[in-house]
């Protein structure tokens, strides 16, 4: 087989980037222009203000490999990788960064990741240029974090630079922020990856849309993710488990208000603070249990099968070699 | 009217949904449309009848034989209010483009030419009314105040007069939007969190708007319950555990410290415990918390299992 046949698509979410997408799109096609693949560039503008979408439009005018898809509003970085993802039509998905902290000569490594077998081949900033206080140490801290909870050895999940073979993103749905969880989450499933050292270049045009403040979203966000891969595959038993604590608490209240009746006089009465706290925790029991009914019916209904993550390599394998 | 003419698609499709109270609905079709008529459009009226509204079925009959091709009449079976007599309204209209209307008049035919213009010139993706100045009375003033300073917080937009009757929009803009419930209270809300752009254009109010103002404890409430919804499904369909978690952490804290408290003071020896009722109260707040979170759990699992049906985005543009 030529190499030809190898299809690579690039995506890039822009938020007011209006200085960096000419330069990105240089930057990219003089790179591919050493590398034997037909590629195309994917700008998802993410409800820009400036004048990144007229630029965009000159781009598509100039190169008909570029395309560009618009929101609407600002949606977020999460859809607009998915929206990449849903247009792309490459072998190979590369996302990046608009900010051009990301350098596109790092991506010939990144197809070498994927051309050696790997579902997914992810960046590690190991260098950054960023600011210590509010971004390095945090996202250190954060990234730790989830490696611990993942068991996952990623060094920086955070890195936008990723290559993807696109049967892996077309059978993941991002939604809410789920972005940065992409390699955890497909790791999980039984993809395998390789992580490369990238360039990180410090910011030249335009200002950072993150701040310290995602850093406690990104660690709710990872213990989410954790509890719902774990809930969804067999949510009945989770929902069972987490009613354990309730039913014995219910059961040692009830013990002892049943011992509190038994041993009292006729006629004396029995305060009912013990019983009232018993069926309390009973009431909880019961509606975890039937929670845990509800969602197994809505996992029956939905469209997240285990088994389905977990993707069949060789075929790909064929047309990448 | 030539039999061609009756069957080609309209310009406009005017959609007035009777379910609560209607006026001179001949008025409305000869007001609305001897304008459209002046603006050159052509334009078909579609009624739909709420169930418990037949009582102005006659007034349609004679309409339609009077008009055959520009008046069409649905009525659905039973009461399923005014959410749903628009969206069969909007499924049934042809037009490319559509005006709906309220079923007494609100507002006067003349803002049809400015909200055109505002669409044809891409300024808006919907026009909506916007009674003013008003010719209520003061406490139906007020009242509308507090609702929309209320709304105004819950979901971050800016209307005057949300609810108005009178919106122009186009064909794929009205599919867009999904109705059900009391939403058609929020469809600008609703249109601007889908990243579409609504304006209000100021109409005078019209004095048939001004009697008969119903308000009672249960309407308050429902409008409270409305906001509630909006507010939910505007800022947190994508993540359910952010809105149920925060409510059910503070409650299960609080029950946990609760216990926690009374678990010291018994094992510490300051007395028995089996008559402090506190141990009800956190008993309860720690039954409550886990509901809560174990509820947003399971919208999350929702959303998890079902997120390739919905789409999260809305495209403006594709190069």
């Amino acid at each position: 087989m030529t190499p030809d046949r190898l299809e690579l698509s690039v995506v890039v979410p822009v938020f007011n980037e209006q200085d960096n997408v000419e330069i990105l799109f240089n930057e990219i096609a003089e790179v591919l222009r050493g590398v034997s693949v037909r590629w195309e560039l994917i700008f998802v503008d993410d409800g820009s203000t400036d004048a990144t979408f007229a630029r965009l439009r000159a781009l598509r005018g100039a190169d008909p490999r570029v395309r560009v898809i618009r929101f609407r509003r600002n949606f977020g970085q999460t859809p607009a990788m998915q929206a990449g993802f849903d247009a792309a039509s490459g072998d190979v998905v590369v996302t990046m960064d608009g900010d051009l902290q990301n350098d596109p000569r790092d991506i010939p490594r990144l197809l070498d990741g994927i051309r050696a077998g790997h579902d997914f081949v992810i960046g590690w900033r190991k260098d950054r240029k960023d600011k210590l206080f509010t971004r390095k140490i945090p996202s250190w801290l954060a990234n730790r974090l989830i490696a611990r909870i993942t068991k996952i050895p990623i060094h920086d999940n955070g890195c936008s630079l990723k290559a993807y073979r696109r049967e892996v993103v077309q059978r993941t749905q991002l939604y809410g922020e789920m972005h940065r969880f992409i390699p955890a989450m497909m790791s999980l499933s039984g993809c395998t990856f390789r992580e490369i050292v990238v360039h990180h270049r410090a910011r030249r045009f335009g200002s950072s849309k993150y701040g310290l403040s995602r850093t406690l979203k990104v660690l709710s966000d990872l213990l989410l993710v954790k509890v719902l891969t774990g809930f969804t595959t067999r949510p009945a038993l989770w929902f069972g488990l987490t009613s354990v604590p309730f039913f014995v608490l219910s059961a040692l209240f009830l013990a002892r208000s049943a011992y509190d009746y038994a041993v009292a006089p006729l006629e004396e009465t029995v305060s009912i603070v013990f019983p009232t706290t018993a069926l309390l925790f009973a009431a909880a029991f019961a509606n975890l249990l039937l929670l845990g009914m509800v969602a197994e019916l809505v996992v029956w209904s939905g469209d997240y099968r285990e088994s389905e993550s977990i993707l069949p390599a060789a075929d790909v394998m064929e047309k990448l070699n | 009217m030539t039999e061609s003419a009756a069957t080609a698609a309209p310009e406009v499709s005017v959609i007035v949904p009777i379910s609560e109270r209607y006026g001179d609905l001949e008025a409305i079709f000869r007001e609305f449309g001897g304008e459209l008529t002046r603006m050159g459009a052509s334009f078909e009226f579609v009624f739909v009848v709420d169930g418990s509204q037949r009582a102005c079925l006659p007034a349609l009959r004679r309409l339609r034989d009077a008009h055959a091709g520009a008046v069409r009449v649905f009525v659905l079976g039973k009461s399923f209010g005014e959410a749903a007599t628009l969206a069969v309204g909007i499924e049934r209209a042809t037009g490319a483009t559509v005006v709906t209307l309220p079923s007494y008049f609100q507002v006067g035919p003349e803002g049809l030419r400015e909200s055109f213009r505002i669409l044809a010139d891409g300024g808006a993706d919907v026009v909506i009314g916007k009674r003013h100045p008003r010719q209520d009375a003061f406490v139906n003033r007020a009242q509308a105040a507090v609702f929309h300073w209320l709304a105004g917080r819950a979901t971050g937009t800016h209307f005057a007069d949300v609810s108005c009757g009178f919106r122009v929009m186009r064909r794929a803009v009205a599919d867009e939007l999904t109705l059900y419930g009391d939403l058609h209270r929020f469809i600008p809300v609703m249109a601007v969190n889908r990243g579409l752009v609504v304006q209000e254009v100021a109409l005078p109010q019209r004095a048939e708007d001004r009697p008969s103002r119903y308000a009672g404890v249960g309407i308050y409430l429902r409008r409270l319950l409305d906001l509630l919804t909006v507010f939910f499904l505007i800022k947190f369909t994508r993540k359910p555990l952010r809105f149920f978690g925060l409510l059910g952490s503070v409650a299960f804290g609080l029950g946990a410290i609760i216990t926690i408290y009374l678990g010291i003071y018994r094992i510490l020896g300051f007395g028995g415990i089996s008559g402090r009722p506190l141990l009800v109260l956190g008993a309860l707040l720690l039954v409550l918390g886990v509901q809560c979170v174990s509820l947003g759990l399971l919208g999350e699992i929702i959303i998890f299992t079902h997120a390739r049906r919905v789409s999260e985005y809305r495209v403006a543009e594709i190069l």
